[in-house]
């Protein structure tokens, strides 16, 4: 009994560590293209968001988010010449099905200016609408729900449904997303205040 | 006909794995709201059962009966996150369409089903063209579903405009329900086929020792 519990054992350890060797393998060859990857993603999405800035310095310690939930993943303080011309943020929150990922861009005024949608695993065709160029939630204006936000407030209410139109039944996206831009805007206004911008 | 072109035959219509074992529904039912998530996921499950297939029927008198359960899950699981990696290194838009489907995949029955029943048993080249098989069978009911679906749903195909802009998508195909809807006749057509298929001079009687 022991004798083939032992024997069980070694032949399981035996199939995991092959199966260990042979991801390694493929870990080793796609990590760092999948690292390029995302900061080429990260590098383009911050310069399509701020084309007038030429450089940026991490100041995701000088932040803080005003909601346990959600997380401020990394911030870029965007300069041009050296001086502050704006703020992005990358954070998390919960959202429908797991985590969305948002990057927001806040001007020294203390509007948004862009927002991205980085991740979203949300439903297809429903949620995920809120990354697809393609959906409006104005159709007439041709609006994209994360378009909505461009030039709004950091001192707007924020309220789905009220000064922010949800997607299509995606209630629950909305409101998720709609919190985090929020929280993304005050953490960025706060930043932008201390350092003498306007209000 | 030959015992090995029955077995490929099998997965395509008579033993479907969606339409007529109806397992792995889940992830079928959750992605085909789009004929892109539809291709990528049945790329990815047939690679990964064709995969698995194969290294279980290589190693399958190596397997000790009482673990084999935890055996087939290491290398299914082994071989999902090789798909996850590639995908993510080198089609990260369609990895983000996808999100947590592809890790899913480990747990999909249908590979489950096919390495327990069969792959276990038999030689290697049965057993891979039994894994193409019903890849290709879940492949075009998968593809079929999400084209009907993203269709009626979205008015588009792969994100393509086909019908006209003045066309008022039917936003219950891309939901639930409208999923059940289609798979059903998706099931009805697999059905037809079927009977079609068994009446034909083609029709393969049942390959005894075929499961």
């Amino acid at each position: 009994m022991i004798k083939s519990m032992f024997r069980l054992g070694i032949v399981l350890a035996l199939f995991a560590s092959g199966a260990c060797v042979a991801l390694a393998v493929v870990y080793n060859i796609t990590g760092p293209v999948i690292k390029t990857q995302e900061e080429r993603a990260l590098n383009a999405a911050l310069k399509d968001i701020f084309p007038e800035s030429d450089g940026f310095s991490d100041i995701t310690k000088e932040l803080s988010s005003s909601d346990p939930k959600i997380q401020i993943l990394s911030a870029y303080a965007m300069t041009k010449g050296g001086s502050l011309v704006g703020v992005a943020i990358k954070a998390t929150g919960p959202s429908y099905s797991s985590n969305a990922i948002l990057l927001s861009g806040i001007n020294m005024d203390g509007t948004i200016k862009q927002v991205r949608v980085l991740q979203i695993s949300d439903t297809p065709g429903l949620g995920a609408n809120a990354a697809n160029p393609g959906y409006y939630v104005d159709k007439a204006k041709k609006i994209t729900f994360i378009g909505q936000f461009e030039g709004k407030k950091v001192t707007d209410p924020f309220r789905v449904k009220e000064d922010v139109q949800a997607i299509t039944a995606s209630t629950i996206t909305s409101r998720s997303l709609t919190a985090i831009v929020k929280v993304s805007a005050e953490a960025a206004s706060a930043y932008i205040s201390r350092k003498g911008g306007a209000k | 006909m030959k015992r090995s072109t029955a077995v490929f035959l099998q997965g395509l219509v008579i033993e479907n794995p969606l339409a007529i074992i109806m397992i792995g529904l889940c992830s079928a039912l959750a992605v085909t709201t789009s004929v892109a998530n539809g291709i990528g996921m049945s790329l990815a499950m047939t690679f990964v059962i064709v995969a698995s297939e194969f290294i279980i029927s290589l190693f399958r008198k190596l397997i000790p009966e009482s673990v084999r359960i935890p055996i087939f899950i290491i290398i299914i699981a082994a071989f999902t996150t090789m798909v996850d990696l590639v995908m993510k290194a080198y089609f990260p838009e369609l990895s983000k369409a996808m999100g947590v489907f592809i890790p899913l995949i480990v747990v999909n029955c249908i590979i489950m089903g096919r390495v327990e029943a069969f792959a276990s048993k038999e030689s290697v080249p049965h057993a891979v063209l039994d894994a193409l098989g019903m890849g290709l069978g879940y492949t075009w009911v998968l593809i079929g579903m999400s084209v009907v679906r993203e269709l009626l749903g979205n008015g588009t195909i792969l994100g393509i405009q086909v019908l006209p802009e003045t066309y008022q998508p039917i936003l219950f195909f891309v939901l639930p329900p409208g999923g059940f809807l289609v798979f059903a006749l998706f099931i009805s057509l697999n059905l037809f086929l079927k009977k079609k298929w068994l009446e034909s001079p083609l029709g393969c009687p049942d390959p005894e020792g075929g499961k």
